[in-house]
């Protein structure tokens, strides 16, 4: 038994089966339990070491050869499946009381099988092939059966597919870089290329139109998904460059680029969220600054930088989810999710309006919640930086912030005789309250979760080191 | 530890009554509970006396979140542990007596309001806030009415996010997370977060949250998130005061008290002048703190806090507890020798012209506020008499108010270093004067009376504040507009060449050139 066979073909192979599966409990079990049992997994079996069962020794081999490529998985990668499975067995599991089961789990769980093997993948540059991949997956679980797709849609896959030959050309300049490592013109077409390339599937600002039409149009949950998923391991992608080549690293200019593109995106959200008048579009202004924030983090290219991405990881993904959860619940009692059609939400689903509140402040960075700690890192390593852009990046927290307030506006402008009637499902109200105070967990006592987070740094050495 | 037991005290009466209401509805002594945990909480701050300055920090987050009881922090945390003390003894008068929910809010709010008091970094007072602000919100949002109160609750809350923000900035700027550690420029900054937190800088009057609520909670609420901004007065280091800045604030803040103290005076009654109160006792602190007497805002603050909570807490009429109630919170805000707010007036900043500008506005806004004070203690909007109250609660309910203006005249004589001062005698005999002048003027000037309750938001007295609030509307507005250009490009068909355009743009302007 392989790791990447446990990990990369299982899920792809358990994905693809569940899209026989007709029903929407059954789906949302059995893709639960299978991603929740991979994370067990993940955590309780180390990678490529010699296990002691009794008299039988049994190693999970971390290395899968096919087709000439490998697919290599560290023990380091333990805890890094450890938590992406199981964030995955959240959203599953909180599916089914959505109804959204049969659309998310079966193409997600084979979206999660590519993105590790994007991870995995040796020579890494076919990371941007399997990315790829995963992006088409995504196009049938946002698409709304029998409607044409949005223009969101059409915008993601067209970013997504114009980056891949962007990638895959700055690798093929890698490699000459490799054999005449003094080639300025090479090295700065190659970084441009990559710059070009993780600018296109990172959306940084202009390039992130698509991501607030895409919660306009797909139902907030498998967009939610999908926004967690997809950057994030984007990211790590990104920082495996950065992990390999030196001069990557040490370039003053990409990390500079890097550090204002995240910085823009942050800017440009609160300033798009100061005025959005759609609660979707809201949570995906928020994916784009949670994105600026990982690229700060990724500027940095030193150890505190590397940690604040990895710390990231978590909250996101739990904060992602209330938010799209909860959204969903919205919309299901709306006609939209537009200002105008949710006034009163607060008093017929309160638990989910005040799940929207809260990831929202989280995303804004208000202390106590999820998202704080790592911000509060990043934002001391910025004033160290510049202090005009800690104001820049203050300013955009600000305009998300604003955003919220107005949410909060909306969601309790209602008749003074209108009755307060919770209209949520008891098990939605379960995973609604059990969200929220994760999200309060996180924010108070983000040390629960370091056991998870400090051996990931090794997987980048060099830049965490 | 110890000195985060009144907290928790308060914290777990609050869990108690709260889980009382859900399962045993009808359980009997549910008041005493509630009693005796204020009371406990009341008398463990004062087990704080022979052990100050004691120091808390809880490793596990970060840098730690610090704690400090200190001559600062034990006169707010007495005057909020009384305060909530008071509620539940003059609860029993209450129509809706007993009212568990309410007790259990009351206890919350304290309990973080310590907290906050406690708090000996930026950070950890941040979190506090944060605490605080979305438990008032919960709380206000619950049984909201009117659109407008629903409106203004969330300007409030808009605001008091804004101030955490703010909060934060000052503590990365300045790297201060510890006030030990303060800069000056960060002391400015937490000047400027407090006074937007109370609604003076910018001046929130037209948008102040009101509230027809006559109980202890909703005194509670105002006045335990007023005492969770005040401390950070307290905090700031006396340097700030010295910055350019810092006499531009300073008659700001001159002039947002005077107008709020007027508007105070002219209330109807006192519920619906309460936040004109809260925000001209705290432009005096504010005041104090631009003017390098961060004590002295200690002294408004406590003055606020117990004056005020006597009158907010006293529902039934009673000609002598009316009379001492009007004699001792008057005394209160004299600013006479020994009395709480004599420190008031004292200054650690080299003159001003500004400074000397800003000087009789500020006493002027004591005198009205005395004068208010006195005006609505002895003429209660609600005057249901005391006696018609059974025996017991007409017993109890003085014992209420009198803890409050006990507490009012100890913290004169024994709340601080320094306390048992004579401080300034010349301003605080002029705002005396002052206010016996206003007092015979008033019968014989028309705009001096009381105002009815509608013509406190008359367009004449918002008119400035109005304007403002329009020109920045106006530019919202005009952003907001074009932000939705921009959009409507971007997400339009030749979308995807704008963006294209935008990184290219972007890319010539970061790759460097190779020739």
């Amino acid at each position: 038994m392989s790791a990447p066979f446990l990990w990369i073909i299982f899920p792809i192979g358990m994905g693809a089966l569940l899209l026989l599966v007709g029903r929407e409990r059954a789906v949302s079990v059995l893709g639960g339990l299978t991603t929740g049992a991979l994370s067990l997994l993940a955590l309780l079996i180390p990678i490529d070491t010699a296990l002691l069962l009794g008299t039988a020794s049994f190693k999970l081999q971390g290395t899968l050869s096919v087709l000439g490529r490998s697919f290599t998985l560290l023990p380091a990668h333990g805890l890094l499946l450890a938590i992406l499975f199981g964030l995955a067995a959240l959203w599953f599991f909180g599916a089914e009381s959505l109804g959204l089961s049969r659309r998310l789990i079966p193409l997600s769980m084979m979206i999660l099988g590519l993105l590790v093997a994007s991870i995995a993948v040796q020579p890494f540059i076919f990371a941007a092939l399997l990315i790829e991949i995963a992006s088409l997956l995504a196009v049938p679980m946002l698409l709304t059966p029998n409607n044409k797709p949005g223009r969101g849609l059409v915008r993601f896959v067209i970013y997504q597919t114009l980056a891949m030959p962007f990638i895959l050309f700055a690798g093929w300049l890698l490699t000459s870089i490799e054999t005449s490592p003094g080639d300025v013109a090479l090295t700065n077409a190659a970084t441009s290329m990559l710059g070009i390339g993780f600018a296109l599937l990172l959306a940084f600002f202009p390039l992130n139109v698509w991501i607030p039409m895409l919660f306009d149009e797909a139902p907030p949950y498998l967009a939610g998904f999908l926004m967690w998923l997809l950057p994030l391991v984007t990211t790590l992608f990104a920082m495996g460059f950065l992990d390999k080549y030196s001069f990557l690293r040490g370039s003053e200019q990409l990390l500079t680029a890097l550090r204002f593109s995240g910085i823009l995106m942050i800017l440009a959200s609160g300033l798009w969220s100061t005025f959005e008048r759609h609660l979707g579009r809201l949570m995906g202004y928020a994916v784009i600054a949670e994105t600026g924030f990982l690229l700060i983090g990724l500027s940095l290219a030193n150890a505190d930088g590397v940690q604040a991405v990895f710390m990231q990881m978590i909250p996101r993904g739990v904060v992602f989810a209330v938010w799209a959860y909860a959204l969903t619940i919205i919309a299901a009692h709306a006609d939209s999710l537009r200002f105008y059609d949710i006034q009163g939400a607060l008093r017929v689903v309160p638990l989910a309006s005040m799940a929207v509140i809260a990831a929202g402040l989280s995303a804004a960075g208000l202390p106590l919640l999820a998202d704080f700690p790592a911000r509060l890192i990043l934002l001391q390593e910025l004033a160290t930086k510049s202090p005009t852009l800690l104001a820049a990046v203050m300013l955009g927290l600000l305009g998300m912030l604003v955003g919220v307030v107005r949410t909060v506006s909306a969601m309790a402008a209602a008749p003074a005789e209108a009755a307060w009637e919770a209209h949520e499902e008891t098990t939605q109200r379960i995973w609604l309250g059990a969200g929220i105070l994760a999200l309060f967990v996180l924010g108070v006592l983000p040390q629960i979760i370091n056991p998870l987070l400090k051996n990931l740094p090794a997987l980048f050495s060099r830049l965490g080191g | 530890m110890f000195i985060l037991l009144p907290a928790l005290l308060l914290l777990i009466t609050a869990a108690a009554l709260a889980t009382l209401q859900v399962f045993q509805p009808a359980f009997r002594y549910a008041w005493l509970i509630a009693s005796a945990g204020a009371l406990l909480a009341w008398l463990s701050v004062w087990l704080w006396l022979p052990v100050m300055p004691s120091a808390f920090s809880a490793d596990a987050y970060l840098g730690g979140a610090r704690f400090l009881a200190d001559s600062i922090s034990w006169p707010y945390a007495l005057s909020l542990t009384t305060l909530a003390l008071a509620v539940i003894i003059t609860s029993v008068v209450r129509p809706n007596f007993p009212n568990l929910f309410s007790w259990a809010g009351t206890f919350t709010l304290s309990g973080l309001g310590l907290l906050a008091v406690l708090a000996n970094g930026p950070i950890t007072l941040a979190f506090a806030w944060a605490a605080l602000d979305l438990s008032e919100l919960a709380a206000q949002l619950r049984p909201a009415g009117a659109l407008r109160s629903t409106e203004r609750t969330v300007i409030g809350f808009g605001a008091r996010l804004l101030s955490v923000l703010l909060l934060l900035w000052a503590a990365i700027y300045g790297k201060t997370f510890s006030f030990e550690t303060s800069t000056a420029q960060s002391g400015l900054l937490f000047i400027i977060a407090a006074a937007l937190r109370l609604g003076v800088l910018p001046a929130q009057i037209s948008s102040a949250p009101e509230s027809s609520m006559r109980g202890g909670f909703s005194a509670s609420l105002r006045l335990v998130s007023a005492a969770a901004s005040l401390i950070l007065l307290a905090r700031v280091p006396s340097a700030s005061a010295d910055l350019p800045l810092a006499p531009f604030l300073l008659l700001i803040t001159a002039a947002t008290g005077l107008y709020a103290a007027f508007l105070w005076m002219r209330a109807p009654d006192e519920i619906s002048g309460r936040p004109f109160w809260i925000i001209a006792l705290a432009s005096l602190a504010v005041a104090a703190s631009l003017r390098g007497n961060p004590l002295g805002s200690l002294a408004w603050g406590c003055a606020l806090l117990l004056a005020g909570g006597a009158l907010f807490l006293a529902s039934v009429h009673n000609n002598i507890l009316a009379r001492g109630l009007a004699l001792v919170g008057a005394w209160g805000l004299s600013a006479l020798p020994f009395s709480v707010s004599a420190i008031g007036w004292e200054s650690g900043t080299p003159a001003h012209i500004l400074t000397w500008l800003s000087l009789p506005a500020l006493v002027l806004a004591q005198a009205l506020l005395t004068l208010g004070f006195i005006r609505h203690a002895l003429r209660p909007a609600n005057p249901s008499a005391l006696e018609a109250q059974p025996i017991w609660s007409r017993n109890l309910y003085p014992i209420g108010i009198g803890f409050l203006l006990t507490t009012l005249i100890l913290l004169g004589l024994i709340g601080w270093d320094g306390a048992r001062a004579l401080g300034s005698l010349p301003s605080a005999l002029t705002a005396g004067a002052a206010s016996a002048a206003l007092y015979w003027l008033t019968p014989r000037l028309r705009w001096l009376n009381p105002s009815s309750a509608r013509a406190i938001s008359t367009p004449t007295l918002n008119a400035p504040l109005d304007t403002l609030q329009q020109f920045f509307g106006g530019i919202y507005r005009g952003t907001g507009r074009l932000i939705d250009i921009v959009s409507a490009a971007l997400e339009g068909e030749g979308g995807i060449l704008w963006t294209l355009l935008f990184l290219v743009l972007f890319l010539a302007l970061l790759t460097p050139e190779t020739r």
